[in-house]
């Protein structure tokens, strides 16, 4: 059981892949990426070193054009950023596709400097333009909430709150290697 | 609707299939059409940097893209060709609609619309502007096949001659 405020972003990165162990997925810049390729550097994953607020966005343009589930790592300042990309998820609704918010309430790259998130309810936001949402504080609520996402047959967003970590792991730097390994790891839809 | 329909084929002869828009009164027709195909995957991004990341999500899922925007929605999308297009190789057609050239009467679509084959330039990104009807297949042929071979954004740019220039005199 892990049932610490705010959860830990490590371990619900470890469940979310013990769950959709052949997802594709998109991490944004920084620590979701960090921590995603000290958990498990796999083809499937596309990480970000740049393009911030592209993350949700790329992950919609994959579940339009994939059959496979895919799964976004996004954070809170990528998502301030383009808050508005929610309503584009909402009206593609492509039922493969979960928007992980991983909600540590800061910039953790750039210094730890807080962001908006203390005032932005992003599971109310992603209500209110027509997407379903759950917002979920602990590691075991998280793995719950996440497998309900992705069982079900609309686009999700789980936001989590997550307590600020600072890794050491990166991912490889190659853009282009990166792409080609992934491009290679996943089948288009029939 | 001549030009625009030799678009649309272009589009379908080199398997583009994926439409990322923002609405656009000299697009509109290609946009339309698009729209009531359902052989494309159309999507209207609520900002035009959104349609980056979503034709780079196509393009890592095995799907061709085009992008149909003004050149003002294109100044939109800089950071994110500059920092996931080029650097990754992800490629897409680019489709825009040039403003702030010839009969341009709008000062704020001025310094990116007048300036973007070269802001382009200055990223790499590599640019052809279409001011005539007659070579509008020939030419986005052209741009989509070396776009797609060679991993990398091509723009075309559809100028005012081509398009016609909003006349708000």
């Amino acid at each position: 059981m892990n049932t610490d405020t705010p959860a830990d972003q490590y371990e619900c990165t470890a469940r979310l892949l013990s769950i959709t162990p052949d997802a594709a997925i998109v991490s944004n810049l920084g620590v979701a990426s960090y921590v995603l390729a000290g958990v498990e550097d796999r083809a499937r994953n596309f990480y970000q070193w740049g393009s911030m607020g592209s993350t949700t966005p790329i992950g919609l343009g994959l579940a339009l054009a994939l059959d496979d589930p895919v799964t976004v790592l996004d954070g809170d300042g990528s998502m301030v950023m383009s808050l508005g990309a929610l309503a584009t998820v909402a009206d593609q609704n492509p039922p493969n596709l979960t928007v992980v918010v991983w909600d540590n309430g800061q910039y953790g790259t750039t210094g730890g400097q807080p962001s908006a998130s203390r005032t932005v309810d992003f599971a109310a936001v992603a209500r209110d333009v027509g997407l379903a949402a759950t917002h979920v504080s602990t590691t075991d609520d998280f793995e719950a909430a996440y497998a309900d996402a992705v069982a079900s047959d609309e686009a999700t967003v789980v936001v989590c709150d997550v307590e600020p970590v600072d890794p050491d792991e990166r991912p490889p730097f190659d853009f282009a290697h990166i792409k080609w390994r992934f491009r290679d790891a996943v089948a288009p839809s029939e | 609707m001549a030009w625009e329909a030799d678009v649309l084929s272009v589009l379908k002869e080199n398997s583009i299939s994926l439409v990322v828009y923002l609405p656009d009164t000299a697009l509109g027709g290609i946009i339309e059409a698009v729209e009531d195909d359902d052989w494309f995957t159309a999507v209207n991004v609520a900002r035009e940097e959104e349609a980056i990341g979503v034709l780079s999500g196509g393009w890592l899922g095995h799907q061709r893209g085009a992008l149909l925007v003004q050149s003002s929605g294109l100044a939109n999308t800089l950071n994110a060709i500059g920092s996931l297009s080029k650097p990754a190789r992800i490629p897409f057609l680019g489709l825009v609609s040039r403003r702030g050239d010839l009969g341009e009467f709008n000062l704020a679509q001025v310094p990116f619309g007048y300036n973007m084959p070269a802001l382009l330039d200055t990223m790499g990104i590599r640019n052809h502007s279409l001011a005539e009807t007659d070579t509008v297949a020939r030419d986005v042929d052209m741009a989509a096949k070396s776009a797609f071979s060679t991993e990398e954004p091509y723009v075309v740019m559809l100028e005012s001659t081509l398009i016609g220039a909003k006349d708000e005199y």
